[in-house]
């Protein structure tokens, strides 16, 4: 059986019957209730250029007043590979995350391809820029890291979605996969600009760490959102 | 019982001239519809609610529910669609909102109805007292049946509704890379479905 029988057995098939004028007058009905003028969401790229400035401007603050001891330490060659990443990466998922708050919206990726791709970006120019393989103290400051940059990830994921409130998310998990993994770059951002320690392992496990634990906690807390419906 | 073609003569003439044009215009005149229901226009919104309906029960329809069930689910959207109209942005494509709404309170009704064992009991005997699932052979969603959900989803939108593969990539919150994967693998299940089903009824003869 080829594509056209298949399509020819499908159009041929018994259609069910459409609603019935009764229910249609109901709908009208509820609807005419409550029936006013509203404003349309503003434009996508307003929307994620304040979610994208949100979290420019999280980093900013914590790096201010903890000290922008890292990007201070980093040659001309790795700022610029570091924040030029970190930059598009925000816009990136700035972006994806918009679209996760207007239905009907173009995805370039799934929120799950958007952790991915972000995490092996980030990763590769961390791993490029930096060749110190030592493991000095690693769990003590990579926990130290980890909570400031969860820190500085959950304001930013709540003022995010605090400017996304008017949004609809048709899938709440996607949704706060999204807003936790644009979260998670502030939170990175933020340690880029602060962390002078710049041994390899603890920028991807732990630096790495904030994106995906912020990711996580994401889609944990838009699970909770869809299940309390 | 009438049915919704019936119910098109209680509206409007000329927004129903604009729901009723080519498929090529009708996708603007859509979106001059929805701009005008943002706008607070009554008529506009009853032209929607008439034209969109069927297409959507249908949606619903094709997953083996019953008619009160269908009707049910298309009463949720249209409030859901009310409630968050303003999330429309003019210029994108209007089916492709409303098929993505209607989805999100579909998972919505399964989710519940899957976490409410009553619910589940209840659904059971609504299937026993014969409310006329669309279970017969040649029914839409006895065709459906090998698929799965998401795939369903997409071969109903793409091949009954005739939606574009980035419409439905819009409506399923999907790429358009994972939409012509989705809609490969579930043609091939029918293949195979429809196949064996061809073979059974060669030998009864």
């Amino acid at each position: 059986m080829n594509d056209r029988e298949i399509n020819e057995r499908l159009n041929g098939a018994k259609m069910p019957q459409g609603p019935n004028a009764e229910v249609l007058g109901r709908i009208g009905a509820s609807l005419a209730e409550s029936m006013r003028p509203v404003h349309p969401l503003p434009s996508r790229q307003l929307l994620a250029g304040g979610v994208a400035s949100i979290c420019a401007v999280v980093a900013l603050i914590g790096a201010t007043g903890l000290g922008f001891f890292g990007i201070a330490k980093m040659n001309a060659l790795e700022r610029l590979a570091v924040f030029l990443a970190l930059g598009i990466l925000v816009l990136v998922a700035a972006r994806e995350l918009v679209s996760t708050m207007i239905p009907g919206s173009r995805r370039r990726f799934s929120s799950g391809g958007l952790v991915a791709v972000t995490g092996l970006c980030l990763a590769t120019v961390l791993a490029e820029c930096f060749h110190d393989y030592q493991t000095t103290h690693f769990i003590h400051a990579g926990l130290v890291c980890l909570g400031i940059g969860l820190l500085h990830a959950i304001p930013a994921g709540l003022l995010s979605w605090l400017v996304l409130r008017r949004g609809f998310a048709v899938d709440a998990v996607s949704a706060g996969l999204a807003v936790g993994t644009l979260a998670g770059l502030a939170g990175v951002g933020m340690l880029e600009l602060h962390c002078p320690n710049f041994q390899a392992a603890h920028l991807l496990v732990w630096h790495l760490g904030v994106l995906l634990a912020s990711a996580g906690l994401g889609a944990l807390c838009g699970s909770w959102a869809s299940s309390r419906k | 019982m009438p049915e919704c073609g019936s119910a098109l003569a209680t509206i409007s003439p000329a927004l129903l001239e604009i729901a009723k044009t080519p498929p090529m215009d009708a996708q603007e005149n859509l979106e001059s519809l929805m701009a005008l229901y943002q706008e607070g226009d009554l008529d506009a919104a009853t032209t929607l609610i008439h034209f969109i309906s069927p297409k959507l029960y249908r949606f619903f329809a094709a997953q083996a529910v019953s008619r009160l069930e269908a009707d049910d689910l298309l009463q949720e959207t249209w409030l859901r669609i009310h409630k968050v109209r303003h999330t429309y942005r003019p210029g994108e494509p209007a089916i492709a909102w409303f098929y993505s709404i209607a989805r999100h309170v579909r998972v919505d009704h399964y989710r519940k109805a899957m976490r409410t064992t009553i619910r589940e009991q209840e659904l059971e005997e609504t299937f026993a007292a014969g409310e006329a699932p669309a279970g017969r052979r040649d029914d839409l969603a006895a065709l459906l049946a090998p698929l799965s959900q998401a795939e369903r989803d997409v071969v109903e939108m793409l091949k009954i509704e005739g939606l574009t593969l980035d419409e439905v990539a819009r409506a399923t919150s999907s790429t358009v890379g994972s939409v012509k994967q989705k809609a490969h693998r579930a043609y091939k299940k029918l293949r195979k479905a429809f196949g064996s089903s061809k073979k059974r009824m060669e030998a009864r003869r």
